[in-house]
């Protein structure tokens, strides 16, 4: 029993940072219909960017969170300039497979900056490197503060979306790119933000989640994959979905290693996506019918 | 005719396989090597050519298919003892089934939710060959035996050179005369419209899935050859970057193109080879190509060798009008519009 309720806090707090990472796919997807392969990447400069400032120059914590997010939004504005925008017109195939070249582009620069130290870069904890102890259940002090801060990025996402103007913006032009446009939305312009947003949720988990991860220049895929599984169990298209997705897919992992051996842990995404995208095509949140696969 | 038109594709190919041909009797080990190589991933670069250019069915699976082909080989050789001419055409056998079976999720999926389900494929492919350890022998990877040669007197060095030049001209004239077939015709009809294909009669389950295995059987050939040249496996070498190296070759050379899967792979494996110390700029290097010929000229070069060589035919290449037809009923209004959403409001 201890173990099962270790397995769940585990869980949810990995859960909720998977649910972090397929939140910008979703954003992302939901407007434009792409997979912006390069999440992951975006992902890792966050991280990369906040270890520059914040462990190499000293910059405080808070600013260096902010400034990271600011660098991954224009990564995001670039990606969406360079692998989207003039590539649309050959197709939403042709996209990704831009997307994908963006993805090693970054990866390469990144190691070309950043990979020469060790390679595996360790991000100083924010809070005490001792384990809490809540009931009988050991957690990591950091795994606390990237729950909290997921929930408190998802909320603010939620505002975004229901009481800011940009917000409605793309949530119209997600439903209906003709009719916003009749509305006179300028909605390339909105592709660009929703790209820079998807972008910046994945630069603040990049930096949130470094403590933990480790960063390395391929840190960026693993964890896409996992965020990809998470969206896609929830139906591509749905917020609540993605959260959902996330905390589910963090159980079903811990549990995986738990029960069944530790290495299956990194299987699990995989299997999720196969079974997913074949048999459960909608998700659990995704509306049914709109979804054409 | 007329003289220019000899200035075309089979001029080009008989000169390069020509070239390769004699190849052994000037080069040193390490130019031979490279020469292989090249053969190897004109192999790998017509296959994916099939599934992607032709058949139009985007798939990230054919660098793992490729390790199943490589790995069983050198597998089949190390724990059964195996010969190599036996472990081969097993190994890319092999190979082909599990490739073929990727066709049944590519029923159900299309555009970007095949790649995204291939891509899972291939990341799973990558954690059996990292985990798997009592068999694959894990990350640190292991030597293969080299396929002997005795019999026919010739140093391994050299054949398995030639053995491989002979596949890859085999494979190369199945291929352009399959892809000028009623088969061929069927993945372009399928590539350029699913329901106009299907009401012309084309049995869309029976050429995806013989696509996927026609371009996996090519994967698994090539990979069962890399064992036999390199004589050491590891699963680095089938991992994601190796899908966008194979990418990169059929896009810079040209989708929809038997000539350009050769010329793409001849001239983007020397730039491999060339970067090979460099692994951040090799990464940078292909990343830019990929997006470089999306954005400029994703029909790839031999565009322009249609333009400039009176000779060069390209029949199933893909026509403009047709990759430019995304549906877009927003784009009436703006070129820039994605109309997808509103094309699957009105279904």
């Amino acid at each position: 029993m201890l173990m099962f309720s270790y397995l769940m806090a585990t869980g949810i707090t990995t859960g909720a940072f998977y649910a972090l990472v397929a939140l910008g796919i979703v954003i992302v997807y939901k407007s434009t219909e792409v997979v912006n392969l390069a999440h992951g990447e975006l992902f890792m400069v966050g991280g990369m960017l906040a270890y520059t400032l914040y462990v190499m120059s000293g910059v405080p914590y808070l600013p260096s969170l902010l400034l990271a997010v600011a660098g991954s939004f224009v990564v995001g504005i670039l990606t969406e300039r360079v692998a989207y925008r003039s590539v649309l017109k050959h197709g939403l195939a042709s996209v990704l497979v831009a997307t994908i070249g963006v993805s090693f582009i970054l990866k390469g620069i990144a190691r070309y900056i950043w990979g020469g130290k060790g390679d595996y870069l360790s991000f100083p904890p924010l809070v005490s490197p001792e384990p809490l102890q809540i009931g009988n259940i050991m957690i990591m002090s950091q795994q606390l503060v990237v729950l909290s801060a997921a929930v408190v990025v998802m909320i603010g996402l939620a505002i975004f979306f229901r009481r800011t103007r940009a917000g409605k913006w793309m949530q119209a032009t997600a439903s209906n790119p003709k009719a916003a446009l009749l509305c006179g939305l300028r909605i390339d312009r909105i592709y660009m933000y929703t790209f820079a947003v998807g972008a910046a949720v994945a630069g603040a988990a990049g930096v949130l989640m470094a403590p933990l991860t480790l960063l390395y220049p391929d840190v960026g895929f693993v964890l896409f994959i996992k965020g990809l599984a998470a969206a896609v169990l929830g139906g591509i298209t749905s917020v609540p979905g993605a959260v959902v997705g996330g905390l589910l897919l963090g159980l079903i992992e811990q549990i995986a290693a738990g029960y069944v051996h530790s290495s299956i842990q990194d299987l699990v995404p995989f299997l999720v996506i196969m079974f997913a995208l074949t048999f459960l095509p909608t998700g659990l949140f995704g509306l049914r019918g709109l979804r054409k696969i | 005719m007329s003289l220019a038109a000899l200035v075309g594709n089979r001029s080009f190919l008989t000169l390069l396989f020509g070239v390769l041909l004699l190849l052994p009797a000037v080069a040193n080990q390490y130019t031979l090597f490279v020469g292989n190589l090249m053969l190897i991933y004109i192999i790998l670069a017509l296959g994916l050519n099939i599934l992607v250019g032709f058949a139009g069915l985007l798939a990230f699976a054919n660098a793992a298919i490729y390790g199943i082909g490589a790995y069983g080989t050198a597998l089949l050789q190390v724990h059964l003892g195996w010969s190599f001419w036996i472990a081969a055409p097993v190994g890319a056998v092999l190979a082909m089934v599990i490739g073929t079976l990727l066709a049944f999720p590519a029923l159900r999926l299309s555009g970007i939710f095949l790649a995204l389900a291939t891509l899972a494929f291939a990341q799973a492919t990558q954690w059996v060959l990292w985990h798997w350890q009592s068999v694959t022998f894990g990350a640190g990877g292991f030597r293969t035996p080299a396929p002997n040669f005795s019999w026919l007197g010739v140093h391994q060095d050299y054949g398995i050179y030639f053995a491989t030049w002979i596949v890859t001209v085999l494979l190369l004239m199945f291929t352009w005369r399959i892809m000028r077939s009623r088969i061929g015709r069927a993945f372009v009809a399928m590539r350029d419209g699913e329901i106009a294909a299907q009401s012309l009669g084309i049995d869309l389950l029976a050429y995806k899935a013989m696509a996927f295995a026609l371009s996996s059987f090519y994967a698994g050939v090539a990979g069962a050859l890399y064992s036999g040249l390199l004589g050491y496996m590891s699963p680095e070498g089938f991992d994601l970057f190796q899908m966008i190296i194979q990418k990169a070759m059929i896009v810079v050379g040209g989708l929809g193109s038997v000539v350009g899967s050769v010329l793409g792979a001849s001239l983007l494996v020397y730039t491999m080879e060339f970067l090979r110390e460099f692994k951040s700029t090799q990464e940078i290097v292909f990343g830019v190509l990929l997006v470089a010929f999306m954005v400029f000229q994703p029909h790839g070069l031999v565009v322009f060798m249609k333009r400039w060589l009176p000779g060069w035919e390209e029949p199933m290449h893909v026509p403009d009008q047709i990759a430019a037809k995304v549906p877009e009923p927003g784009a009436v209004l703006d070129g820039t519009v994605s109309g997808q959403k509103a094309s699957a409001e009105q279904t």
